[in-house]
């Protein structure tokens, strides 16, 4: 069997007493679901001594709840629940009932799938098999294996509920031992594998809010995986839209499981009045196509993700007008 | 009456409620784990190795390397080529180089990293075509001429004759990928040495026998002092009859430290282990004469063997022997060469060696009708070899219910209706096949039983069986019991069995080639008649009384053993007995498939199987035969492959990486049991456990083709290489 | 010495307070701690559902849901009640769902099954009468090597009284059987 290696689990009672402890242990890491964390420990890619447990947060940090104009949804809301909960939020109630497999659902929280890792076929591997590739950029080694001569790590963004709540505009509500803060989700994720949020070591990402407006945009999820359950996305995206008497008036499209930052796709503002139909859905997954580059980084053929990507957007833009 | 039955399996309820003892729910006292070290280099010779560091890791109680245990081993005697740990030469990433044993697994785990190994590495050889390049890179020194395991070239009758007045010729290369067993449990092995140096090693093995004459040869103690005990054992499918290094290994480590070892594979290491199937490259040449009868069939097979032999000397036969059924062939020929690689090493694979070469000749033999007009499953019933025949190549098939087999699939399919006319994206495909019921002769050459069972009557009613069969999930001890309840008159859950303990029961030779139901089945038969007639002769009012009378007539305790005894078989060249059984299993599958034109993503909606097994003497048993062989069979279709990099690193050893399909990948099956009833086989029984895989990946080809118009030669089917076809086929559609 | 440490776990009914490595995870807690060996490791890593188990709150009721031991940490799972597949059988011997297991031949190695049957009884427990589709959907988390899985629907859908474990398909003779495996004189003796 493949051993973790010593690392103490320890239970806070709150958010206050678990931020203290990520502060005052070095290096100490969150474990909520486990789902990600647990066996990237097993594989060796941290470093971590100590793991604060969130178990113990279950009552304070889940919930869904509409306030303020916004649908609040505790941290802790297993992926299961969310996707039978989530229905005032379709795209995301969808994305969550495709991830992984049943029992992964009920483990993985949203929180732990927003700050899932970024993942790649030559980080996820067990410390045996890294050392015999020399190791990588992301964690032990100085080259990369996707991008030749590549400085920055470009370890994907795996998580399914992120390219969603990118695109209906959500935020986050980050909490530290210095006090809380609220972020727009688009401004959470960076372009760099090795860690691609801007979550502090002893900050806790609590909550997400999406605006009430968001349940009325027409949106949808697209996934392609090469498995029907236990498998991470070759490519996700989610896209939402404003729509008025048949035109669109707003479109918001991301497109993830490419690179560390799951993509918002830029310049659609000038899709703002077109009829919202088929054309629209065309015109859309052509941006897509151009401003998304696969790589060999998830071990799916990129030159064919790169094909099937427009029509991934455009099955999903044309299935979001539908509803 | 219980042959025949739906019977519940015997050990069913054990492994309902949890409490079966698999290999890894073995605890002994005092029991140590040991973790192996391993090769990160692909080709590499030990320059210098030292464990000594990694002793003084507190917690850490012995090392091992291979010097202490230097003798050669391998499954095939021919080809010994294989070491528990390497002395100086690994052949592969993650090739065993070192062992230790500690109070627990982290700790040994922890020690491994502290060995010291320095490295001469060496230009590795990952393709069968480097390895036929470059004979001066040696992968394994046992190969005579360069990289060559085994080549075998046969012809039989004038096939160039026949291909020069062939009515038309499908010539095409194929490649198939190769794939592993993935059985849900990782190896396992656990051995105990006892005060009077009893060596006793617990282990997921498929081939107890087989183990116990390495294990014996290896570490140099008489065969008499090992015993190998197989428990429950969580799946194989071919990938656990080799002798394996854990088992080696905590042997010896038993013997060095006094105190039960045990080594339990991580998934990672299971993927290392291997054996199995072999990527194979086919060039492959069906001709056919004016009235669509197979005239000639050539294939030019180039197999990659990966670093050891292990059963590849039959698998270069069986790639070429196994394929002249069900079908008459004119003219055969074929060549076919196994290569060692720098890979870990391949082997068989549930229908091992013959899934590759009946791929490539199913869709060649599609292809090749097509061009005459002539519909698929009309061209593969005018070929019907037919019964009690022998093939081009001498092997004597038996009862054969292909016929029925096909009509089978053909009627439940809507075949006549459905085929040709399914509309864009959907379509149809057939394919056939046959199988061995269990190889003619031992692996190493002997005039003794190759299965025996012993049978014991109390007087209490109880009826024990100690049969030496390894149940690898397919049932055998079930149908053990059916049978003492067949000819005792049993109640056949008053039937202990005593199985695959060497000092305990007969010697069978292990569960490979799909001898089990056949040969033990055929023992166990021969040890319970000798017993009824002695019950017959005492009477009784009910057959604990017929116990009772029976004893008393004996004045000795109840007992009678049976064997199955090698029969002369095969062909009369060199080669002919291997690829010859007792009898052939045959099946017939009509597999439909959807496909999407834009992304190339398909799937098989329904695989509807055939198969003649003999005769069912369980239905239930047969019919999770025949449904786990075409899963696993579409499964290698669909999305299975071992892919490697340049540095011959196996990409994804995990089981999220190394993709084997969910409930919801899977397609509908319908199974369907035909019985011929063959005169050999215990109440007309034959094999069902591999035959059945064979004609799925064909068959989903030719559905594929029915549905799109494209002819996919290379597993796995991925969606890029189907949408890659499709294109091709728009732009010559547009030229035209 | 590794470090250890005491903890409490509420599995099958039952407190059993251990000192395990710190690290431990639920599985090797019931494994090699508790003696409880159904639950299966098959992956490492939670891709293959083999130790599956049921967990709940510990103040809460029924059985729970469907997780994965083998990357569950021991230490976390101290507020949860968990149940093996040792606790699924009952006084009156096995639950329904092993029962209909053992008669439709869904357990052929039998080593993913533990898995696959407590992913049964959930899926039993928030939907009895479940259609193929959600059958096939509950257990996408369970790989199953042996059996392509018709058997273990069609075992699910005999647990739920939805079939019988018989209803299959007759098979089909090519040919009368041979003579001498149709009777026997010691049938004579059958009581």
């Amino acid at each position: 069997m493949m051993t973790l290696p010593a690392v103490e689990v320890l239970r806070p009672g709150s958010v206050a007493e678990a931020v203290e402890l990520l502060r005052d242990k070095p290096g100490a890491r969150v474990l909520a679901g486990g789902t990600d964390i647990v066996p990237n420990l097993k594989y060796g890619m941290y470093e971590t001594q100590h793991l604060v447990a969130l178990r113990g947060l279950s009552k304070e940090l889940r919930y869904v709840r509409e306030e303020d104009d916004f649908v609040k949804l505790g941290a802790l809301c297993s992926i299961d629940q969310l996707s039978r909960e989530a229905s005032m939020l379709p795209a995301l109630a969808d994305a969550c009932a495709q991830i992984a497999g049943p029992q992964l659902r009920r483990m993985g929280t949203l929180g732990g799938n927003l700050c899932l890792d970024t993942r790649c076929v030559y980080i996820n591997q067990t410390y045996f098999w890294r050392s015999a590739l020399g190791f990588c950029l992301k964690k032990d080694g100085t080259l990369c294996h996707v991008v030749k001569g590549g400085k920055r790590c470009v370890a994907a963004a795996s998580n399914d509920t992120a390219p969603v709540l990118l695109a209906l505009g959500a935020s986050v509500r980050l909490v530290s031992p210095r006090g809380e803060r609220i972020l727009p989700l688009r401004d959470f994720y960076l372009q760099d594998g090795v860690h691609n949020t801007v979550l502090q070591s002893d900050e806790l990402l609590v909550e997400v809010r999406v605006p009430v407006r968001a349940r009325s945009l027409k949106q949808a999820f697209g996934k392609l995986r090469m498995r029907a359950a236990i498998d991470f996305p070759a490519l996700n995206l989610a896209v939402a839209l404003e729509v008025a008497q048949g035109a669109v008036k707003s479109v918001a499209l991301c497109v993830s499981a490419i690179a560390a930052r799951p993509a918002l796709i830029r310049g659609l503002e000038d899709l703002a009045g077109r009829p919202a139909d088929a054309r629209v859905a065309e015109e859309l997954a052509r941006r897509a196509q151009k401003q998304c580059k696969p790589l060999t980084n998830i071990g799916v053929d990129p030159e064919w993700r790169r094909e099937v990507l427009p029509v991934l957007v455009r099955r999903t833009v044309s299935r979001a007008l539908q509803d | 009456m219980s042959v025949g039955k739906r019977f519940p399996k015997v050990d069913g309820a054990s492994k309902a409620d949890g409490s079966g003892i698999y290999a890894d729910d073995i605890s002994l006292p005092r029991m140590l784990h040991a973790k192996i070290l391993r090769s990160p280099h692909a080709n590499a010779r030990i320059r210098r190795i030292d464990p000594s560091p990694a002793l003084q890791v507190p917690g850490v109680v012995a090392t091992l390397i291979g010097a202490e245990m230097p003798e050669k081993y391998g499954v095939i005697p021919w080809t010994h080529d294989e070491q528990a740990l390497a002395t100086d030469h690994v052949r592969f990433v993650g090739d065993e180089v070192a062992c230790v044993a500690a109070l627990d697994e982290r700790t040994a785990e922890e020690a491994l990293k502290l060995i010291e190994v320095e490295y001469e590495v060496l230009p590795a050889i990952l393709t069968p075509e480097d390895a036929l390049a470059h004979p001066e890179i040696k992968v394994n020194e046992r190969a005579k001429v360069g990289n060559i395991t085994k080549q075998v070239q046969l012809e039989f009758g004038p096939v160039d004759e026949a291909l020069a007045s062939a009515a038309t010729i499908a010539r095409q290369t194929y490649f198939y990928a190769g794939s592993t067993h993935t059985p849900i449990e990782p190896h396992c092995a656990v051995a105990r040495v006892d005060a009077d140096g009893n060596l006793t090693v617990w282990s997921s093995t498929q081939i107890p026998h087989y183990l116990q004459r390495e294990l014996s040869r290896v570490l140099g103690l008489p065969q008499a002092k090992v015993r190998v005990i197989q428990p429950l054992l969580g799946g194989a499918f071919g990938g656990k009859s080799d002798p394996f290094s854990l088992e080696f290994c905590v042997a010896k480590l038993a013997l060095k430290t006094g105190r039960p070892v045990k080594i339990l594979f991580t998934r990672e290491e299971v993927f290392y282990a291997h054996r199995g199937r072999h990527p194979m490259k086919m060039d492959v040449t069906v001709a056919l004469d004016r009235e669509g009868r197979i005239s000639a069939v050539d294939n030019k097979i180039l197999i990659d063997g990966g670093a050891y032999a292990s059963f590849g000397l039959v698998t270069a036969y069986y790639a070429g022997q196994l394929l002249t059924g069900p079908y008459r062939f004119g003219t055969y020929r074929f060549d076919s060469k196994r290569m060692y690689t720098n890979k870990p090493p391949c082997g068989p694979k549930r229908g091992h060696g013959s899934v590759q070469p009946r791929f490539a000749f199913e869709v060649a033999l599609d292809e090749a009708a097509e061009k005459l007009g002539i519909d698929p499953i009309e061209v593969r019933r005018r070929n019907f070899i037919g019964e009690f025949v022998e093939t081009v190549n001498g092997q004597k098939i038996t009862s054969n219910g292909f016929l029925k087999c096909l009509e089978l699939v053909e009627e439940a399919s809507g075949w006549r209706t459905r085929h040709g006319k399914l509309g864009p994206g959907r379509g149809l495909g057939v394919a056939g096949s046959m199988y061995i019921t269990g190889t003619a002769y031992p692996v190493y050459p002997n005039e003794m039983p190759q299965s025996g069972v012993l049978v014991k009557l109390d007087r209490s009613g109880r009826v024990a069986i100690f049969s030496g069969a390894s149940d690898i999930g397919q049932g055998v001890n079930t149908l053990l019991c059916q049978i003492a309840a067949e000819e005792l008159g049993c109640d056949p859950r008053d039937v202990t069995i005593v199985a695959a303990d060497t000092d305990l029961t007969p010697v069978d030779l292990g569960a490979y080639s799909s001898r089990v139901t056949f040969m033990v089945g055929l023992a166990a038969r021969e040890a319970c008649l000798k017993l009824a007639e002695k019950l017959r002769v005492a009477g009784g009012a009910n057959f604990t009384e017929a116990c009772q009378r029976a004893e008393a007539i004996e004045g000795a305790p109840l007992a009678a053993a049976g064997g199955y005894r090698t029969q002369k078989l095969g062909g009369d060249y060199r080669g002919g007995t291997i690829g010859a059984s007792p009898a052939y299993s045959f099946t017939a599958h009509v597999a439909e498939v959807e496909v999407d034109e834009e992304t190339g993503i398909w799937k098989v909606s329904k695989i509807w199987a055939a198969h003649d097994c003999g005769k069912a003497l369980n239905p239930t048993l047969v019919e999770g035969q025949i449904e786990g062989s075409v899963y696993m069979g579409a499964a290698e279709a669909q999305m299975e492959e071992m892919v490697y990099d340049q540095r011959g690193l196996l990409f994804g050893p995990s089981l999220l990486d190394y993709r084997i399909p969910t409930s919801l990948d899977t397609p509908d099956l319908e199974s369907f049991i035909v019985e011929s009833n063959d005169p050999g086989g215990p109440y007309g029984a034959k094999e069902a456990g591999e035959g059945p895989l064979h004609p799925a990946i064909p068959a989903i080809a030719n559905a594929l083709h029915d549905a799109c118009g494209i002819r996919i030669r290379e597993l796995p089917f991925y969606p890029q290489r189907i949408l890659k076809l499709l294109r091709e086929r728009r732009d010559k559609e547009r030229a035209a | 010495m590794r470090k250890t440490e005491l903890i409490k776990l509420f599995v099958n009914g039952e407190e059993h307070s251990l000192a395990v490595p710190v690290q431990r995870t639920l599985l090797e807690a019931l494994r090699y701690d508790l003696g409880l060996i159904g639950s299966k490791q098959g992956c490492d890593k939670g891709d293959c559902g083999a130790c599956t188990v049921l967990a709940r709150p510990r103040q809460g009721s029924g059985r729970g849901e469907p997780i994965l031991s083998c990357i569950t940490l021991a230490a976390d799972a101290q507020d949860l009640a968990v149940t093996t597949i040792e606790g699924l059988a009952g006084p009156q011997g096995l639950d329904v769902v092993q029962r209909a297991f053992v008669d439709c031949g869904a357990l052929q190695c039998g080593f993913c099954q533990p898995g696959m049957m407590l992913s049964a009884r959930a899926l039993l427990d928030n939907c009895p009468k479940p259609s193929l589709p959600q059958i096939k959907e509950a257990l996408s988390g369970n790989l199953c090597r042996c059996t392509g899985y018709s058997q273990i629907y069609q075992a699910v859908q005999v647990a739920a009284g939805m079939r019988k474990p018989s209803a299959r398909a007759p098979v089909q003779a090519e040919r009368a059987a041979p003579s001498d495996s149709v009777a026997h004189p010691v049938k004579e003796i059958v009581p």
